[in-house]
Formats: structure tokens, C-alpha cells, sequence
């Protein structure tokens, strides 16, 4: 099979089915949207232009843009949690227990999420962060 | 199981090898950014808030870190994804990584430009 062409290979997915296709598939769109953002945060926070950057962080306070804050961390969450369960099969760790391995990283990320969102929604309520 | 369905290693194993160990460094560094930026000081970023963190040599290490693994991380990963698809062969797959290593390198020399006044 090694002869098989990558372009019609079943590449990268492993077994295309069920709960591993959706972990591999947001794993890559998550993947791909943060390197786009990476990409533009450094070109946008290394300008050096002090002025306008201070302007530019002023109009992300805004209930909007908090929300699309949350979206990035969703993405950052997702990507990271899956790919500790993507590492912790390289050393063969829940091999046999896929499902439970996922959806254990799953929990991870909705705890973690809460957090980042509770502080989120405190800012937009009272327009400023959580005192712990 | 086949073996093609499970080949990690099409990137070659030092690609492989670095997206693990720039993926831990990256959990590490990002997780203290992102408490740093999204929640100890949301609704107070700006160029004061980020030097006055810069002004800590612990931090400044912790944003270089976050710029080589992360453009490293990111770049190779684009790099993983994109020979699943037009840059399938050998010769293309050569020519991106080239194109990739100089994006990275621009970038790495971009931030680090940036972050200069801190580091000197």
C-alpha cells in the first residue's frame, strides 16, 4: 500500500470514523486559524508604533470583541487539550481507551473555558476583571 | 493495524520530534500569557501594562519562547497540513519548507526587533 499516492491516501485522519475524524478535523481547522492569528499578532504587536497600538487595544474592550477574545481561547484550548491526548498516545498512554481520553480532554477545556468566560463576562458587565 | 494510516512520521522525524517539544513549551508559556493577558488584566492592556510586564526578565523570556516555539509550531504545522494537499511531492514539499524557514526566520527577526529594548 506504500505505493499508494498521498494525494489519495487517507492522509493524516488515521481511521476516518466517528469521534476521531471530529478530533483530527478541529484539530487541523483549529490549527491553521491560530497559526493565521500568530502570524498577525506578531506583525501587529511588533510594529513598534506605541500611539496607535494603545488605540487599537482601547477598541478590543468592547463586549464584541471580548467575545471573539473567547473564541480565540476556545481555539487555543481545543488545540493544546487535543494535542496532549495526541501526545500521551505517542507514549502509548489510553491507547486503548480513545473515547475516554477525548472526552476527559473535553472536560478539561469546559473547565478551563469557564474560567476565561466568567472573567469575560464580568469585564462586559461591570467593565472590569474579576477581583479574586 | 496498516502502517499508512498511522505513519507520524511524513514530516521526517526531527519535524515530528519538534512539534512535541515546541507543543510542550507552548502549553507552558501560552498558559501563563494567556492568565497574564486574558484574565489578570483584561480591560488594562496596553503599551504601559505590556512593558511594565517586559520590565521582568522571567517575562521576556517567556514571550521569546512563545515567538520561536510558537512561529515554529505554527509554520510546520501549516507546513504538515499543506503537504496533505498541493505539496504532495518531494520537489514541492522541498520548496515550501524553504519558503516556511525564511517566513520563520523574517518573523523571528521581526519580534525579536520588537522585544530588542527589553532584552539589551
Amino acid at each position: 500500500m506504500s505505493s499508494k499516492p498521498r494525494e489519495t491516501a487517507n492522509v493524516g485522519a488515521g481511521l476516518w470514523k466517528a469521534t476521531g475524524m471530529w478530533a483530527w478535523l478541529f484539530f487541523r481547522i483549529s490549527g491553521v486559524l491560530l497559526a493565521v492569528y500568530l502570524l498577525a499578532h506578531i506583525i501587529v504587536i511588533s510594529t513598534g508604533h506605541f500611539d496607535w497600538l494603545d488605540r487599537l487595544m482601547k477598541a478590543f474592550d468592547n463586549p464584541l470583541m471580548v467575545i471573539l477574545d473567547l473564541a480565540l481561547v476556545v481555539a487555543v484550548l481545543y488545540h493544546a487539550l487535543n494535542g496532549v491526548r495526541v501526545i500521551l498516545m505517542d507514549f502509548g498512554i489510553g491507547i486503548h481507551r480513545h473515547k475516554v481520553m477525548f472526552w476527559t480532554a473535553v472536560a478539561v477545556i469546559v473547565i478551563c473555558f469557564a474560567v476565561f468566560a466568567y472573567v469575560a463576562f464580568t469585564f462586559i458587565a461591570t467593565g472590569a476583571g474579576v477581583n479574586w | 493495524m496498516k502502517a499508512e494510516t498511522i505513519n507520524t512520521h511524513r514530516g521526517g522525524m526531527w519535524s515530528w520530534l519538534f512539534q512535541r517539544i515546541t507543543a510542550v513549551l507552548l502549553i507552558v508559556c501560552l498558559a501563563i500569557h494567556l492568565i497574564l493577558t486574558h484574565i489578570a488584566n483584561i480591560g488594562q492592556i496596553d503599551m504601559e501594562n505590556i512593558g511594565a510586564r517586559l520590565a521582568n526578565h522571567g517575562l521576556t523570556a517567556v514571550d521569546i519562547i512563545l515567538l520561536a516555539a510558537g512561529l515554529y509550531h505554527a509554520l510546520n504545522g501549516l507546513r504538515m497540513v499543506l503537504m496533505d494537499y498541493w505539496f504532495s511531492t518531494r520537489s514541492r514539499a522541498l520548496a515550501l519548507t524553504a519558503g516556511l524557514w525564511v517566513v520563520g526566520l523574517v518573523f523571528l527577526g521581526y519580534g525579536i526587533w520588537a522585544l530588542w529594548p527589553w532584552i539589551g
